[in-house]
């Protein structure tokens, strides 16, 4: 049934004490990831926790300080194009190219990642199809709508069938129609064998969609089990067990409360 | 009074913002060594402003002690022409400050509008023409010091004009560039271009067997034209007012004054769309399309991998699309047809080094494609790094890209050179691409490095916002210069042997070893772009 084999004995992605500092400032420090093939994993953070910053170094962009990452068994360090191969990634920016049209960008990515020049044009033609951009096939990317170029982000990080996908902030100004198309994908793949790696802000989507979450605060892994556990109150380390919490009531938890909003600002009116 | 505070303090604003930029842009090595650049660049113009204002003055100082008013035309033309056609020849090497970000605050119009027209206006033509202007000026007031008053009066004209000139071509360039059916048109005209070298031969072949006599009067037909364009203009009103005609003189000075305000009208009637909110790939933006789904298969090149085919086509793909680009590779056709008009003034033996030179110029305007080559591909630099396509591959089909194009414009000089003057002989032919083999490889090889040490984000469907790193165009400048050093000692020392195939050979020695040297640069791209990819995606993906 599986889209892709994966050894049952092989993680997706593995981390071990994996650091990255900006001069003084450290935004990432000793985080150990464990995501198991066919997790669907949820990345939580507050703002600058180093969410981007992990992710940008799981997909070769940005180059660790200290420690190690495994991608399906591979050292990053030796064997990054390899690793390249086997995964898909949507970034902050969405790496797309604006001056192509959506269909010349699918096609373009299918043939970077190997894929002939008929089955690229057929899988762009099924997937522009799929993700309802076809209808516009001489528009530019740069004149897409976000959520438009969101949807072709995605599309072209999945053309050539990757074993893994990296997703940082898939939802972030994606309106309704098009969340529902990307988490009707997202949920094929998984069901399919394909290891999600998702950062979001929006923790109603990683609770309907992910099967396990890690949080990330201050540049360290606070938090990271499968979402039952954690909504169940049994944070990685913590071992105390309390009332079931939601996934929103657990991360404020996890990383502290709201700022009070009655003391400051009061020229707001 | 209030709304006049709050204007000072937006203008306020946006000069402190400027300011703060320049400051925080120095925290970096990068942005301190284009300070030098920058700094170096600024000492050049500065010797040309005052060189070209000194030539400037002694030539209408010159005019004036020898009764000789009627030339005066001339250097009024030459300002004119330099002040108008840099910006647009040389936008790599202009740098505007992108000011539409400005409309996200509740500036007035006439706020936006001076501030469109004072930050447009800070750029090299424009301290060039000024200084030149002046120094013309100066000239003149010391040649006849009764002039003074007068010559103030049609300099405030003439230099208005120029800057409101300026400023209307630039935003109308970019309206008319931003849109698809725009860049189709500059395609056929691109066209009816190379087919007009079919009719340019039996024309001048016509006009060559005249009597001189005859060509004197077929170009005093343009007199007329030209006596009534604001150059031409203000000159006649310098004249008119040393002859005592002031009427006639003040009539001329308004007219320059009228063409300015027609100018200010155009820029007004772009700005104010602008300024209204209209996107200027709107039209394109609310067209739907409705044709089927159905995707193209990708160009395959003979020998070359997918990956390369790919990267090729996208290039070709993003050439064809940004219309700054278009006019920056048509600008050796349009050379073609200034080499037309002058073709008079070369004697048989320069004639011959027209293709050469014309060919140094085709790869002249690459520089700003070269030497950035991932600045156009903004967040799309992150596809090429994550993709498990080694860099080399990318950039290698790049510089085919390049070399295509180059190839293409190459090939329409020559077709130009053989129609206009005659079919360059072999030895020059020879000649030519022996330089090309040598120095295109040198600048694809320091073009590659320089495009991953020094990127800078350019937005390919903006006109004249195209901002390269102050380092990059220095030393591409510098590279230029050494090159064409180097092609004219070859030269020199094949003239000394009265043979130019000495230079042919000599350059084709060089051209082994900067092939050589391209390919040592390009097998180390992989590793130079894994060191240099926090860069790349920092300077490329930010807005």
């Amino acid at each position: 049934m599986g889209y892709i084999e994966i050894p049952v004995d092989v993680p997706a992605i593995i981390t071990e004490s994996l650091t990255r500092r900006f001069g003084s400032l450290t935004a990432v420090q000793d985080v150990n990831l464990a995501v198991a093939a066919g997790q669907f994993y949820g990345f939580l953070g507050p703002n600058g926790a180093g969410k981007s910053t992990t992710i940008k170094m799981l997909t070769g962009l940005m180059v660790p300080s200290a420690g190690r990452m495994q991608i399906l068994g591979l050292d990053l360090a030796t064997h990054l194009l390899d690793v390249k191969r086997q995964i898909g990634v949507v970034p902050e920016g969405m790496a797309l190219f604006g001056r192509l049209t959506g269909a010349e960008s699918l096609n373009f990515a299918g043939r970077m990642y190997g894929l002939d020049r008929e089955t690229a044009a057929q899988r762009a033609a099924e997937l522009l199809d799929f993700m309802g951009l076809s209808s516009q096939p001489k528009t530019l990317i740069a004149d897409y709508s976000h959520g438009m170029q969101k949807k072709l982000a995605m599309a072209a990080a999945v053309i050539h069938g990757p074993k893994v996908l990296f997703l940082d902030e898939p939802f972030e100004g994606v309106d309704a129609i098009a969340s529902g198309t990307l988490k009707a994908m997202l949920q094929r793949m998984i069901a399919r064998g394909v290891t999600i790696f998702l950062t979001s802000h929006v923790l109603e989507i990683v609770e309907r969609l992910c099967t396990h979450v890690g949080i990330i605060h201050n540049g360290r892994l606070v938090a990271q089990g499968s979402l039952d556990d954690l909504r169940s109150g049994v944070a990685a380390g913590s071992g105390n067990r309390v009332e079931k919490l939601s996934l929103e009531e657990f991360f404020l938890q996890t990383v502290g409360g709201a700022r009070s909003t009655a003391q400051e600002l009061s020229w707001l009116g | 009074m209030a709304g006049l505070r709050a204007w000072r303090a937006q203008l306020g604003a946006i000069f402190f913002l400027r300011w703060r930029l320049f400051a925080n842009s120095l925290r970096s090595v990068r942005g301190r060594l284009n300070l030098v650049s920058r700094s170096l660049v600024a000492l050049l113009v500065a010797g040309a402003c005052v060189g070209g204002a000194i030539a400037a003055g002694v030539a209408g100082w010159g005019l004036i002690r020898e009764s000789k008013l009627e030339w005066l035309a001339l250097p009024f033309w030459l300002i004119f022409l330099f002040w108008q056609l840099f910006p647009i020849m040389a936008t790599a090497f202009t740098y505007n400050v992108d000011t539409s970000a400005l409309l996200r605050f509740p500036l007035s119009y006439a706020e936006y509008f001076l501030v469109r027209l004072v930050l447009g206006a800070l750029d090299i033509a424009t301290a060039l023409g000024l200084s030149w202007s002046l120094g013309l000026l100066i000239g003149l007031c010391a040649g006849d010091f009764h002039l003074a008053g007068w010559a103030l009066l049609v300099f405030a004209c003439f230099i208005s004009f120029n800057l409101l000139f300026a400023r209307m071509v630039f935003v109308w360039l970019e309206h008319w560039l931003s849109s698809r059916r725009s860049k189709e048109v500059m395609g056929v005209a691109l066209l009816l271009m190379m087919i007009g070298f079919q009719v340019a031969g039996p024309v001048l072949e016509r006009y060559s067997k005249e009597p001189a006599s005859s060509r004197f009067h077929a170009a005093a037909k343009f007199l007329p034209i030209e006596s009534a364009l604001p150059p031409g203009l203000a000159a006649a009103s310098v004249g008119d007012a040393e002859k005592g005609r002031s009427l006639a003189g003040l009539v001329r000075a308004a007219m320059v004054l009228a063409y300015a305000a027609a100018a200010l009208w155009l820029a007004h009637l772009r700005l104010h769309d602008q300024y209204r909110g209209e996107n200027p790939a709107g039209a394109q933006k609310a067209r739907t399309d409705t044709a089927g789904a159905a995707v193209r298969r990708g160009w395959k090149l003979p020998v070359f991998s997918a990956a390369i085919s790919a990267v090729f086509e996208k290039e070709l793909r993003y050439f064809s699309r940004s219309g700054p680009m278009l006019f920056t590779l048509i600008m050796p056709v349009i050379m073609v047809f200034i080499l037309w008009g002058g073709r008079r003034a070369l004697m048989g033996q320069q004639q011959g080094f027209v293709f050469p030179v014309g060919a140094a110029y085709c790869l002249l305007v690459m520089t700003n494609i070269l030497y950035n080559s991932f600045g156009g591909d903004g967040g799309g630099i992150q596809f090429y790094l994550f993709s498990p396509i080694p860099f080399r591959q990318i950039t290698a089909a790049k510089n085919l890209a390049h070399l295509f194009v180059l190839g293409l414009n190459v090939s329409i000089l020559w077709m130009g050179v053989s129609v206009i003057f005659h079919p360059p002989r072999l030895r020059v032919v020879a000649l030519t691409f022996a330089w090309l083999l040598f120095a295109a490889p040198v600048n694809f090889a320091l073009g590659n490095l320089l495009s991953v040490y020094s990127p800078k984000r350019i937005e390919y469907s903006t006109f004249g916002r195209q901002r390269a790193s102050e380092t990059t165009i220095l030393v591409s400048l510098g590279v230029q210069l050494a090159l064409i050093a180097v092609g004219a000692l070859a030269i020199y020392i094949a003239h000394l042997h009265r043979n130019l195939w000495v230079a042919v050979l000599i350059l084709g020695l060089l051209a082994i070893g900067s092939l050589g040297a391209y390919i040592v640069l390009l097998t180390r791209m992989d590793r130079l772009a894994l060191e240099r990819r926090e860069v790349l995606t920092g300077e490329l993906c930010h807005a």
